[in-house]
C-alpha cells in the first residue's frame, strides 16, 4: 500500500428515488475507474468529490487534508467534463490559463504553463484557436490542459471519451495513461465503457444503484467478480446451476474427488468466461486437457459470429445457454465444451463462494 | 431517459446554496415590487373608497352595473376578438408557407414578423394616418391613377381603420409564433401517416393541425391581450366616444374627467380580464412545451420551391402583400416627412423645412416642433436610463431564474412577469396618483416617467436574457468553480461574458421600448414633460404631419439600429 491518495469515508446522500453510500481509499498516484451502468452514481460521486454537491455525513480527505467542507474554488481539483465545457468566449490558451489567471500568476509565467500543457497533450501551437474550430478529439486534450493547469492534487475524468468515435477513444486512452504516468497525479477515471477501464486502470471500483460492488485490480475484477453484478458488468460469461456439476464433472485422476462441489445448495451457482472454454468439434476426439474439467457433450451450436481473430460461439446444451470463443468455425452443428474446474468462480445468492 | 435528468437536477445544488444568487435577486425583486406592487395596489385601493370616503364595495358593483360600462366592455372584448382574427386570418397562410416552400423574400417575411416588437404604437398610428387617410399616399395613389376627384378609401375613424391597424401590429405574431412551432414539428409523423395511407390533406388534418392548434391558440391569446390593451391606436385612429375600449376610458377619466376613482374601478376590471388572459396563455405554452418534450433530435426540414404557377403566384402574392402592408406605411412616414403642405388644397412639396424647424435652424410660429429637439434629448434621456436600470434588474433576476425547477422558481418568475399582465396604461395611472400627491418639478416628473418605463420594459429584458442564461450548460459554471473561481467570480468571467448577446438585445428593446412609450407616459405626464411619441401625437392633433413624420423617421431609424444590431446578433450567435 502506497501513501494515501484520497480517503471518502462513510459519504452518504439520499434523494427520494436513489441514495449513494461511498468508503473509498484511493492511493497516491493511483489512476482509479469508476464503472457502472448510467444513474449507479458515478458522476455523483465526483461531485460529492469536487464539493459542487454537499455530503449529508462522513469525511472526504485529499492528501491527509480533510477537504469536507472547504468550498470548490478552494479545494484545487482538477476535472474533465463529459461536454468538456470549455468557454465558447475565449480562445484555448485564455481556457487554459483560466485557474492561473485567477491566482494572479504572472503573465510570462502564464504563457510558459500554457505552451507546456500543449506540449503534453500534444496541441503545440493552439494558443490562439477558438473553441468551435477544434475537434471533439482537440477539446477533449484542451480540457485536459485546463484541468492540469492549476497543478491540482487530484484530475476527475468524467466520461471523457465517450463522445469520440472509437479509433480517437483508443488513441486518447494511451495519451491519458501517458500523462498520468509523467505527472503522477491520482486520478480518478469515470466511465461505463469496460473495456476502457480494464486498459487504463490501477484499480476499477464497480458501482450499482449507489454501492459499491467492487474496488479490485482489473485482472482481479475480471477473473474474480467479487458479485455476480460485477461479473456480468465486465464481460461475457455464462452462468449455471451448481447441481449440474457432479454429472459432468471428468475427474482424470479417478481418485476421490477432491473438488469442492459436494455441498450444492439451490441457491448455488457457477459462472465462467467464454474464452476458458475449450470447443472440440469431434467427439471421437479426446479433450487435451488433464486437469478436473466439466464437459458439456453435444451442445448444439445456436449462433457463431467472428469477431475478428476468433468466433463467439453459442450453445445450447441441455437448455442451458454456453458462451465460448473458438479460434474455428465450428464444422458440425454439435460440439463439446470443456472448462477447467480452476476457472470456475462459484457464487451464492448472488455473492463469490470463498 | 429520467435518471440523466435526476442528474442533472441534482447538479444544481452548488447554485441553490449559494448566497451570492440570492443576494443579488432580492434587491432587484424588492425594487420591482416597489415600483410596480405599490403605484399598482395604489391604484387598485381607489376603486373600493366610495363617494362619501369610506370603504365600499359600492363603487366596484355600481361600475359593473352601468350600461355605459357594459358596452365599453363589450365593444372592447369584440374589437380584440375581431382584430384577433384577422390577424390569424392573415398570420396562418403565411406560417405555412414560410414552413412548406422555400423561395426568395422568406428572410423578408420573417424579419418582417420581428417588427412589431420594436415599432412604437404611435409609428403605427402615424403611418395609417399617412397612409390610409383620405389625403394619405394610397388615395393619392388611387386618384391619379382612376382619375377620381374624390379619395376612394374613407378609413379613418372607422372600425376598420382600428382592426386594420390591429392587424398589422399583430399578424406577425402570429406568423411568427406558429411558424416557428411549425418548424420544430418531426415530419416523420407525417411521413409515418402519409405510409399508412393518407393523403396530403388528410394528414394536415388529421396530424398536423391538432399538432398546431396550442401554437395557433397561444398566439391567439396573446394577441386578444395585445388588442384587449392597445390604447394609442384607438385613441388616434378610433377617433371619438363611439369606439371607446376600458383603456382610453381610463385615461379619459383620469385626466380630463378628473375621475380618478373611475378609472382605478375600470382598472381593476381591466386587469382581471387581462391576468385571465395571461393565464390561458402561460397554460396554453406549457401544453405546446409538453407535447413536444420528447421531442429533442432536430431533423433537417425539406423545403422545395413552388412548383406550380398557383403555387408561385401565391408566395409571390404573400411576400409582395406583406412588405406592402408592413412597409409601406413605414416608408409613407420617411417620405412624408420631406413634403409640406404648398396650398389650403393640400398640395405638397418636397422639402426640407419640418427638419429645419425639428433642429431649431427655423422658427415656425405656434409649433409644436420648436420643442421637439429638447423632446428628442429628453426621450434618448430617459430611454438610456431606463434600459440601464432594466437590464440591471433584469440581468440581477435572470441570474437566479436560471434553474427552472428550483422550489419558488417558477412563482418568482411568473412575479417578474406580471408587469407584462397590467396595462402600460394602468402602470401610468398609478404613477400619476403618485405625482398628483407629490409637488415637484421636472426632474421628479421625469424620474416617475422613467420608473415607470422601468416596470414596463424589465419583463421584456427578462424575456431576452432568461432562455439565453437557461442555454449556458451547468458544467461550464461548474468547470469554473473546480478551476478556482468563486461563484461571483464565475458569474462575472464566465456567466456575464456568455450572455452579451442577450444583454445586448435585452437592453436594446428596453431603449427602444422607452423611446417609443406613450400609454403610460401621456396618462402620468404632465404638460412640461414631452417625449417625441407625445409630441408626435400632439402634431398629429394639430395635423402638422410634416412635422410628425420628420419625429417618426427619426423614431424609426432609432428602432431600425435596435432591430438590425439584435438582428445580426441573432444571426452571429446562431451560425
Amino acid at each position: 500500500m502506497g501513501e494515501l491518495g484520497l480517503v471518502c469515508s462513510n459519504i452518504r446522500v439520499t434523494y427520494p428515488e436513489f441514495s449513494l453510500h461511498l468508503d473509498l481509499a484511493v492511493n497516491k498516484g493511483e489512476l482509479v475507474s469508476i464503472i457502472g451502468p448510467s444513474g449507479c452514481g458515478k458522476s455523483t460521486t465526483l461531485q460529492l468529490i469536487t464539493g459542487l454537491l454537499p455530503c449529508e455525513t462522513g469525511t472526504i480527505m485529499l492528501h491527509g487534508v480533510d477537504i469536507t467542507h472547504m468550498p470548490v474554488w478552494e479545494r484545487n481539483i482538477g476535472m474533465v467534463f463529459q461536454d468538456y465545457a470549455l468557454f465558447p468566449h475565449v480562445n484555448v490558451a485564455k481556457n487554459i490559463a483560466y485557474s492561473l489567471k485567477l491566482k494572479k500568476i504572472p503573465k510570462k509565467e502564464q504563457i510558459e504553463r500554457v505552451r507546456h500543457l500543449l506540449d503534453l497533450v500534444g496541441l503545440q501551437g493552439f494558443e490562439k484557436r477558438r473553441i468551435a474550430d477544434l475537434s471533439g478529439g482537440e477539446r477533449q486534450r484542451v480540457a485536459l490542459a485546463r484541468a492540469l493547469a492549476s497543478e491540482p492534487q487530484l484530475l476527475l475524468l468524467d466520461e471523457p471519451l465517450s463522445a469520440l468515435d472509437a479509433k480517437m477513444r483508443k488513441r486518447l486512452r494511451q495519451q491519458i495513461r501517458h500523462i498520468h504516468e509523467t505527472t503522477g497525479i491520482t486520478t480518478i477515471y469515470v466511465t461505463h465503457d469496460q473495456e476502457e477501464a480494464l486498459t487504463l486502470s490501477d484499480r476499477i471500483l464497480v458501482m450499482q444503484q449507489g454501492s459499491m460492488e467492487q474496488f479490485a485490480t482489473p485482472e482481479e475484477i475480471y477473473n474474480h467478480p467479487s458479485t455476480l453484478y460485477a461479473a456480468k458488468f465486465m464481460g461475457e460469461g455464462t452462468l449455471l446451476p451448481h447441481a449440474l456439476i457432479p454429472k459432468i464433472l471428468v475427474s482424470i485422476d479417478k481418485g476421490p474427488d477432491t473438488v469442492v462441489f459436494r455441498s450444492s445448495g439451490e441457491s448455488r451457482q457457477v459462472f465462467f468466461r467464454p474464452e476458458r472454454v475449450i470447443v472440440h468439434d469431434n467427439p471421437a476426439l479426446a479433450f487435451p486437457e488433464f486437469l478436473p474439467h466439466l464437459r458439456f457433450s453435444d451442445a448444439r451450436v445456436l449462433s457463431c459470429e467472428y469477431q475478428g481473430g476468433r468466433y463467439l460461439i453459442t450453445c445450447d446444451w441441455n437448455g442451458h445457454e454456453i458462451l465460448a470463443y473458438s479460434r474455428y468455425r465450428p464444422k458440425h452443428t454439435k460440439v463439446t465444451l470443456g472448462v477447467r474446474v480452476n476457472d470456475l468462480v462459484e457464487y451464492v445468492e448472488g455473492l463469490v463462494a470463498r | 431517459m429520467r435518471t440523466e435528468r435526476r442528474v442533472t437536477h441534482r447538479s444544481g445544488t452548488i447554485f441553490d446554496t449559494s448566497r451570492f444568487y440570492r443576494m443579488l435577486s432580492t434587491p432587484a425583486m424588492l425594487l420591482l415590487t416597489f415600483l410596480f406592487i405599490v403605484p399598482l395596489l395604489i391604484t387598485l385601493s381607489k376603486a373600493f373608497i366610495s363617494t362619501e370616503g369610506t370603504l365600499s364595495f359600492g363603487r366596484i358593483f355600481e361600475m359593473m352595473r352601468d350600461p355605459y360600462t357594459q358596452r365599453i366592455l363589450r365593444f372592447t372584448l369584440f374589437q380584440a376578438l375581431i382584430s384577433t382574427i384577422v390577424s390569424l386570418a392573415i398570420g396562418i397562410p403565411g406560417a405555412y408557407l414560410l414552413v412548406t416552400y422555400s423561395f426568395r423574400g422568406k428572410h423578408i417575411i420573417r424579419a418582417i414578423s420581428m417588427i412589431p416588437f420594436v415599432l412604437p404604437s404611435i409609428l403605427v398610428v402615424l403611418g395609417f394616418v399617412i397612409f390610409y387617410g383620405n389625403n394619405g399616399i394610397l388615395n393619392s395613389v388611387l386618384k391619379q391613377v382612376f382619375n377620381l376627384s374624390e379619395p376612394p378609401i374613407r378609413l379613418l375613424y372607422t372600425f376598420t381603420a382600428v382592426i386594420l391597424a390591429h392587424a398589422f401590429y399583430n399578424f406577425p405574431i402570429a406568423l411568427g409564433l406558429i411558424s416557428s412551432f411549425w418548424e420544430q414539428l418531426p415530419q416523420r409523423y407525417n411521413q409515418a401517416a402519409m405510409t399508412l395511407g393518407a393523403k396530403k390533406w388528410t394528414v394536415f388534418r388529421t396530424i398536423t393541425l391538432p399538432r398546431i392548434i396550442p401554437a395557433i391558440l397561444s398566439a391567439s391569446t396573446l394577441i386578444f391581450l395585445f388588442c384587449f390593451s392597445s390604447f394609442a391606436i384607438l385613441l388616434v385612429l378610433g377617433g371619438g366616444p363611439k369606439f371607446t375600449t376600458i383603456e382610453v376610458e381610463i385615461y379619459r377619466r383620469a385626466r380630463m374627467s378628473l375621475d380618478i376613482e373611475g378609472a382605478a374601478a375600470l382598472s381593476l376590471l381591466s386587469i382581471f380580464v387581462t391576468i385571465t388572459l395571461v393565464a390561458i396563455h402561460l397554460w396554453l405554452q406549457r401544453l405546446m412545451i409538453r407535447q413536444e418534450d420528447v421531442e429533442q433530435i432536430q431533423e433537417q426540414r425539406l423545403e422545395r420551391k413552388p412548383h406550380t404557377i398557383f403555387g408561385k403566384f401565391i408566395v409571390g402574392a404573400y411576400v409582395i402583400f406583406s412588405i406592402f402592408f408592413v412597409l409601406g406605411p413605414l416608408a409613407g412616414i420617411v417620405y412624408r416627412s420631406f413634403q409640406i403642405p404648398v396650398s389650403r388644397s393640400g398640395d405638397l412639396a418636397f422639402s426640407f423645412d419640418a427638419y429645419r424647424q425639428l433642429f431649431g435652424f427655423k422658427q415656425a410660429p405656434g409649433s409644436f416642433l420648436s420643442i421637439a429637439g429638447s423632446a428628442l434629448v429628453t426621450s434618448i434621456t430617459i430611454a438610456a436610463i431606463t434600459a440601464a436600470i432594466s437590464l440591471i434588474i433584469g440581468t440581477m433576476l435572470g441570474a437566479r431564474l436560471r434553474t427552472r425547477d428550483k422550489q419558488g422558481n417558477s412563482s418568482l418568475e411568473l412575479y417578474a412577469m406580471l408587469p407584462m399582465a397590467v396595462s402600460s396604461v394602468i402602470v401610468g395611472l398609478g404613477y400619476y396618483i403618485i405625482t398628483s400627491t407629490l409637488s415637484g418639478g421636472d426632474t421628479l416628473g421625469r424620474t416617475l416617467v422613467i420608473l415607470a418605463h422601468v416596470v414596463i420594459t424589465t419583463p421584456f429584458v427578462l424575456r431576452s436574457i432568461v432562455p439565453e442564461y437557461r442555454k449556458i450548460p451547468i458544467s461550464y459554471s461548474q468547470a469554473s468553480l473546480t478551476l478556482g473561481a468563486t461563484v461571483s467570480q464565475t458569474f462575472w468571467h464566465v456567466e456575464l461574458p456568455l450572455l452579451r448577446p442577450a444583454l445586448i438585445t435585452g437592453a436594446a428593446f428596453a431603449f427602444a421600448l422607452s423611446m417609443g412609450e406613450i400609454n403610460a407616459t401621456l396618462v402620468l405626464a404632465d404638460a412640461s414633460i414631452v417625449t417625441v411619441p407625445i409630441i408626435m401625437y400632439r402634431l398629429i392633433g394639430s395635423y402638422n404631419f410634416a412635422g410628425a413624420c420628420a419625429l417618426g423617421t427619426i423614431l424609426i431609424a432609432c428602432c431600425a439600429i435596435v432591430f438590425l444590431t439584435t438582428e445580426s446578433l441573432r444571426r452571429s450567435h446562431n451560425g
